[in-house]
């Protein structure tokens, strides 16, 4: 073995009791080895966190010390009819992806269930909007639902199927429609492969068994694939809507959360609070607004990744 | 409605919905300004040209970004990988006070959204007064990457049979030389993988590096791509061209990755 090194030969007479003695060793160790992860959490994103948690509750004017104004901000932006709008949208936003996807990737998934010749390349095909960079997503899509030019609209017209060219995101309620369908076509393939997988592992026989009592293909779905795979499906859901909720580069790069606020999200709105207009107490109170949910279902995300983990 | 027909009008669907676009981004990357302006003939590239590659490199700063992009994400993603290995062995393989705490909490900062952080971030590089460097990128990136990579390497550790350790420590070695000599070569193939998920989130990163770094000479590559778009208009030729470019380097990776992206291992490996 790689082991049989002069110096790490030497010890072997200590032998077992080693073990028990360097219990202390062990820990320190441990310590040392975690140190670099617990500074990293504590110094960039624990100490970020709370400071900004301060930052919400006060007004800093450029040119003068941050001033506390206690829940002014919050107050401010819950009586904003455009701080409604976002979060409204945002909750749009986020419902409208998954559930889309959700929908997507069963179909895909069920779909893609037996294995078929081609399956694996088919597989690996579907799965390319999820590497590409967002920012190249977002940018196609823009290009693609352009008035005049884009693919979208010059083939719908040439198809016969509209009149005229949609103006996809120059209307508010398409715009928020074009947005959750670039957030759509970057995201069904996790899903449909997660879902794909989850599948796959339930056992053959249950399906043959079903068979042979004469259940259809759809029954087998509703009553054999769906049920074995809800944990699956909870879990890329409540992943999905962590991040979807704070999403941001998708809206910023199609509509900048126009036209109006038609697509603003509270990402971007803080963006515009923050990075643009500089009110930073302001910005932060915006993304504190979504933090209860965030918070919640990270909760569940944990209790349930981490029981698995604990499990094995 | 059978089965079959069923299969075939999904796939030819999912195919047709996956390839329309990326066909698109291709066909109007080949296309001259002139076709793309008048809107002439728009399936295809006639004539096929290479100018918009060419003025890429010629007119923009477009090799600076890249090299930009591969500066920042191979950086980030060394220091990522050597942070959250190191956390990884002692989260699986350690016992200690608090571990299973700890575990949490790695798992509690990897759900974070960005969404939710860039400003907060943005406001502790300005007080410690290091912005818009690609150094502010490689110290942010581990945020979201050493979270991540814990996570993923706990699971192929655990894969690792405890007795080889066991039998190395009762031949005298110590715990810092079973990792580096039987963990990490046996982990290495999971090493691999994670860095290379790794390279893909920085290489694909946006909402950091749009804020953080003000200075053009140092925009990354999906920065400087979405200022190619200059109000409601874009040179959509060259836009796209960068677009292929840019994605090319995720695409071979992924062609590497994509056995691990099937296992699981890899739930919301890219946030979205």
């Amino acid at each position: 073995m790689v082991l049989t090194r002069p110096a790490a030969a030497a010890p072997r007479a200590r032998g077992l009791a080693w073990h028990h003695i360097n219990r202390v060793q062990e820990r320190l160790l441990a310590y040392a080895l975690i140190l670099p992860v617990a500074l990293l959490i504590v110094g960039l994103i624990a100490y970020p966190f709370l400071n900004a948690i301060w930052l919400s509750l006060t007004e800093k004017m450029v040119g003068y010390p941050a001033r506390f104004v206690g829940l002014n901000n919050y107050i401010a932006l819950w009586e904003s009819s455009r701080f409604r709008i976002v979060a409204w949208n945002s909750v749009v936003y986020t419902v409208g992806s998954i559930t889309t996807k959700v929908v997507i990737g069963l179909a895909m998934a069920a779909a893609l269930q037996k294995a078929v010749r081609g399956n694996q390349l088919l597989r690996g095909f579907l799965l390319l909007p999820w590497v590409i960079p967002t920012v190249v997503i977002a940018l196609t899509w823009r290009w693609l639902l352009d008035l005049y030019r884009g693919l979208v609209n010059v083939s719908l017209l040439d198809l016969g199927l509209i009149k005229a060219g949609f103006h996809w995101l120059g209307n508010p309620d398409l715009a928020m429609l074009s947005v959750i369908m670039a957030n759509v076509w970057r995201g069904f393939p996790f899903f449909g492969v997660s879902f794909l997988a989850a599948m796959q592992t339930v056992p053959q026989d249950l399906y043959d068994a079903a068979s042979v009592d004469g259940a259809s293909a759809w029954q087998q779905f509703w009553r054999i694939s769906l049920p074995s795979i809800k944990g699956v499906v909870a879990i890329v859901t409540l992943l999905s809507t962590i991040w979807t909720l704070n999403d941001f580069n998708i809206v910023y790069i199609m509509t900048r959360g126009g036209p109006g606020a038609a697509t603003h999200i509270f990402a971007t709105y803080s963006y515009e609070l923050g990075i643009q207009s500089q009110r930073w107490g302001m910005a932060m109170a915006a993304s504190m607004y979504s933090l209860p949910v965030i918070a919640l279902l990270i909760v569940f995300v944990v209790r349930y990744l981490h029981r698995d983990e604990a499990g094995s | 409605m059978s089965v079959r027909i069923f299969r075939w009008l999904v796939v030819t669907g999912l195919l047709l919905l996956v390839a329309l676009p990326l066909y698109w981004i291709l066909a109007t990357s080949f296309k001259t300004g002139r076709q793309i302006l008048m809107s002439e003939g728009v399936y295809f590239p006639r004539p096929f040209t290479l100018e918009n590659y060419l003025y890429l490199f010629e007119e923009t700063r477009f090799a600076l970004w890249l090299r930009n992009s591969a500066v920042t994400a191979i950086a980030s993603t060394l220091i990522s990988l050597a942070i959250g290995s190191a956390g990884a062995y002692a989260l699986t393989r350690l016992r200690f006070p608090g571990r299973r705490s700890f575990g949490a909490l790695v798992l509690i900062t990897y759900l974070v959204p960005p969404g939710l952080m860039f400003i907060p971030l943005y406001r502790t590089f300005i007080q410690i007064g290091y912005t818009n460097s690609l150094g502010t990128l490689i110290i942010a990136y581990p945020t979201f990457l050493v979270p991540f990579v814990t996570w993923l390497l706990m699971g192929f550790f655990r894969s690792i049979p405890r007795e080889l350790e066991e039998a190395a420590l009762v031949d005298g070695a110590t715990r810092l030389e079973t990792l580096y000599r039987i963990v990490l070569p046996l982990a290495a193939p999971g090493l691999l993988a994670a860095g290379l998920f790794c390279f893909t989130l920085s290489w694909n990163e946006f909402l950091y590096a749009l804020i953080f770094i003000a200075d053009d000479n140092l925009r990354t590559l999906p920065v400087g791509l979405s200022e190619f778009v200059v109000s409601d208009f874009a040179f959509w030729g060259q836009l796209m061209a960068a677009a292929a470019l840019a994605s090319l380097p995720v695409v071979l990776v992924y062609i590497y990755l994509h056995k691990y992206m099937v296992s699981g291992l890899t739930a919301g490996a890219v946030k979205g």
